[in-house]
């Protein structure tokens, strides 16, 4: 059992948390939820030996402990899957597995055998179709938060921490992971499961901790709660999931593939989207949605096919030419595809519009600024200071930050690739309305995503990939979550 | 509402902010007192304070002017690191734009311009240009070689570096241009007694690339690059473009630094001038707070690296330290100015 009394953390002035005290139990799957940036990761990354309290108390099994680093965190038998990926991308999977704690044989020598099966055996019971020697850079995102949660499960710890463990992942992957969460729980092992997705927390945990603006302000048994009652803890008043709704006005074609085909990710793909309207793309792991509208945005070649932009064909060769020709993509996979480290917040979301406002290279920093702040209004991004570094956000926030950068550069055709990773509940509403309301000006949308809701409530129709192909189009009344996921798992479209 | 709360913001989390947001001031501290300890050991054994100053500030004049090229390099070689990459061939480079020059400006048989019945000043602008041109192709073929054709910037350039060094030796064989008077003019304009003509060069490029860097497209776009190439091509930014053009400008600057080094000694040699200059300019890079992993580094902090390798030299000049020993030292104030920066960051 483990004890976080009376924490308190601020970074600079900002209070981060103020005198949180929580306990996670052995057998437990404990929900820690909240808007972005109410602490949740804070508190984890205390408890993970990442940041330090400023006051506060942690025990363990009434032992009181401290924990300098996350190794030490490790030591105690505290496995921490991180909110953002971090893995080695030039190790191989097994390898990864095994980071800081490699298996040694009598001489002191890597045991890779030894750690090559161990990620084996790990992939059969969770029932994963991966080979452990593949390099971790060739993995898609989905893949790599899998090796992640394989990686802490194998550590053997007493507690898992999982903060938002499924922003990337499909729907069967997620089931799996939940039958995994549920073993481990029935052998012991106390789960903080964080996620912004009530659904799952209705699912698979059995307690609730509500974080709001660093103060803990709900906790209590699942059973005894609905989703409505945990949004009104998180928010302070109730969010009401209403339908969206906007007067469609499609127009003339924007974007027109033809037999568009890939090296690897995608063949024949044939597709068409108009003006006014939003087309979503969805799939399982491995459909190749990504690979196909990163190809249109021109960040890599296509075999053979055609595209055609406005009615007249067009060839990307870079994602430079992609945004003059006015098509804006909003990577899935926020730390390794959207995120500039070593940049300040104005400049993550302003990268792509420097050259549509420079003058005569001369990067516009006060429009930029002007435009961003209407943004952050927009958007509710939660942050100190334009200048802050980028990591200093929250995970939510940083994806505002990403999502705003192309909001601004306001293209005719906008791919958005699971736009709302780690958003919550209230923003993700926002960004909805966003969408729909540039839908109604006309610009052609593409909504890329694994959520089948996220699909059926934002999308005019919607296409379904399975292993590089489409699948089928569903709309209207077969817009549904059992034939999405029908056509989505190889299902042939019945003949009507 | 939170940025409403952030505007409340006592003395010390500004201090720390400022501190935070510039790293420079560790470096800066060293370089204070480097210059403390090198005007103490010049000693202050002299007739009055305005003899005292002189020789001070001639001193001074030296140390910079004598690191003038070497230092105008290193603000090319920052952009370079910033974006991952590195540049071994700025040496070669900058034989083979001074020869060039050389050739083209001769007064005696073998000029080209010459020849050509061209001389005096139209003939120095010709050659001028001609060498910016000159040093610009090459830096551009080297920035080609590394995004088009995928070499990795390491091999890329130490092939450039041992191509332009070894073409230059074969052409410039027992051929001894000499080079005109007037030309020398560029270095060594004497002002009020002081030849600080290379100084002003290297402060104009450093204040130009300084703007550059921090206000344009062209160098935040650098910095993006560095920071994450993957998210800055999905970003829409030209990855190739950008990275091309920083080796383009490097090869600018070289052959700038060259102009620089013919017009102040009238000649030069081919087999040695420039060889080791990378390295110090990557070690000036490197002091100056640069990340060698790329997405940081700032110009003012490379000037100041700078500054600190030059006044380290003519410190260990002045203790009379054995030359032979003195790279030692230099080797130690690179490793020492990362550990600093690795403490400082962290
Ligand atoms: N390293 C840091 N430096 C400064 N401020 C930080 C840092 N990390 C987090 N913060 C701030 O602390 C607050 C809480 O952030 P935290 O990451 O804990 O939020 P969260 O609840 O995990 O949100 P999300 O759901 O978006 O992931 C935010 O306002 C954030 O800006
Ligand atoms: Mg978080």
């Amino acid at each position: 059992m483990i004890e976080m009394k009376s924490i308190t953390k601020s970074f600079g002035t900002n209070v981060v948390l103020k005198d949180v005290s929580i306990t996670i139990k052995g057998g437990e799957i404990c929900a820690l939820i909240g808007e972005n940036g109410a602490g949740k990761s804070t508190l984890m990354n205390i408890l993970g030996g990442v940041h330090q309290m400023d006051s506060g108390e942690i025990f363990i099994d009434s032992q009181r402990v401290r924990f300098d680093t996350p190794a030490q965190s490790l030591g105690a038998g505290i496995a921490f899957i991180h909110q953002e990926l971090n893995l080695i991308n030039d190790l191989p999977i097994f390898e990864n597995m095994f980071v800081g704690r490699e298996l040694k044989d009598k001489r002191g020598r890597l045991d890779l055998t030894s750690m090559f099966k161990a990620t084996e055996d790990i992939f059969e019971r969770m029932d994963i179709k991966l080979d452990p020697g593949t390099m971790v850079r060739d993995l898609d995102a989905s893949y790599k938060q899998i090796v992640e949660i394989c990686r802490a499960i194998m550590m053997d710890a007493s507690v898992i921490i999982m903060d938002e463990p499924t922003t990337s992942l499909t729907e069967p992957e997620i089931k799996r992971v939940f039958h995994m969460m549920r073993t481990l729980r029935d052998q012991g092992v106390g789960i903080i499961f964080i996620s912004h997705k009530l659904g799952e927390v209705m699912e698979v945990c059995q307690r609730y901790v509500v974080l709001r603006d660093g103060k803990l302000v709900a906790e209590g048994d699942v059973a005894d709660v609905t989703t409505d009652d945990l949004t009104r803890f998180m928010v302070g008043h109730a969010i009401r999931i209403e339908k969206l709704t906007r007067t469609q006005r499609i127009g003339q074609e924007i974007l027109r593939l033809e037999n568009f085909t890939h090296a690897r990710s995608f063949r024949e793909i044939s597709l068409s989207v108009r003006e006014g309207e939003i087309l979503g793309v969805t799939g399982l792991l491995g459909d190749g949605r990504s690979a196909l509208f990163q190809t249109v945005f021109g960040a890599d070649r296509a075999l053979s096919g055609k595209m055609f932009l406005g009615g007249e064909e067009v060839k990307v060769t870079s994602t430079e030419q992609a945004l003059q020709m006015g098509i804006g993509y909003l990577p899935r996979n926020r730390k390794e595809n959207g995120i500039l480290k070593d940049m300040n917040v104005l400049e993550n979301a302003s990268i792509v519009t420097w050259p549509l406002f420079a003058k005569r290279g001369v990067i516009d920093t006060d429009r930029h600024g002007k435009v961003f702040k209407s943004q952050q209004r927009e958007l509710d991004i939660t942050l100190q200071s334009f200048k802050d570094a980028i990591n200093t956000l929250s995970g939510g926030n940083q994806q505002k930050v990403v999502l705003a950068k192309w909001l601004a550069a306001n293209p005719r055709l906008l791919i958005l690739d699971n736009p709302t990773q780690g958003v919550d509940v209230g923003a993700k509403e926002e960004i909805y309305e966003i969408i729909l309301k540039l839908a109604e000006e006309g610009m052609a949308v593409v909504v890329l995503s694994s959520e089948a809701q996220e699909i059926i409530r934002l999308c005019d129709r919607a296409l379904v990939m399975y292993h590089g192909q489409i699948q089928g189009e569903v709309l209207d009344t077969t817009m549904t979550e059992h034939e999405i996921m029908r056509l989505a798992t190889g299902g042939i479209v019945e003949a009507v | 509402m939170q940025a409403a709360k952030g505007k409340k913001k006592n003395v010390v989390s500004r201090l720390m902010e400022a501190r935070a947001a510039d790293s420079h001031v560790g470096i800066a501290l060293v370089l204070l007192l480097l210059i403390v300890l090198q005007t103490l050991v010049l000693g202050f054994d002299f007739g009055s304070f305005g003899q005292w100053f002189s020789a001070w500030f001639r001193n001074w004049i030296n140390i910079l002017r004598n690191n003038a090229g070497v230092g105008i390099v290193a603000l090319g070689m920052t952009f370079v690191i910033i974006t991952g990459g590195i540049d071994l061939a700025v040496g070669s480079t900058l034989v083979a734009t001074g020869a060039v020059i050389m050739t083209l400006i001769d007064t005696g048989a073998g000029g080209v311009l010459g020849l050509l019945g061209i001389t005096g000043v139209p003939a120095y602008v010709m050659a001028i240009v001609l060498a910016l041109v000159m040093g610009y192709v090459l830096g551009t073929g080297i920035g080609l070689l590394i995004t088009k054709g995928r070499i990795a910037p390491f091999i890329a350039t130490l092939g450039a570096m041992k191509i332009f060094r070894s073409v230059t030796q074969h052409f410039m064989q027992g051929y001894n241009p000499r080079v005109p008077r007037d030309f020398l003019q560029i270095s060594n304009l004497q002002i009020g007694g002081l030849m600080f003509m290379p100084i002003v060069y290297w402060a104009i490029i450093a204040i130009v690339l300084h703007y550059i860097s921090k206000r344009t497209t062209f160098g935040r776009q650098v910095i993006a690059v560095g920071s994450n190439e993957r998210a800055a091509q999905l970003s829409g930014v030209n990855v190739n473009r950008v990275k091309t053009r920083v080796y383009s400008l490097m090869g600018v600057l070289v052959s700038i630094a060259a102009i620089v080094q013919v017009a102040r000694i009238g000649s030069m040699d081919y087999a040695n001038a420039g060889s080791g200059m990378e390295m110090d300019a990557i070690a000036a890079t490197v002091v100056g707070g640069t990340s060698m992993a790329g997405g940081r580094g700032t110009i003012l902090g490379t000037f100041m690296g700078m500054l600190i390798i030059a006044v380290m030299n003519n410190l260990l000049n002045l203790f009379g330290v054995p030359p032979f020993l003195r790279e030692a030292f230099k080797g130690l104030i690179v490793v020492l100015a990362v550990l600093l920066q690795r403490k400082q960051r962290t």
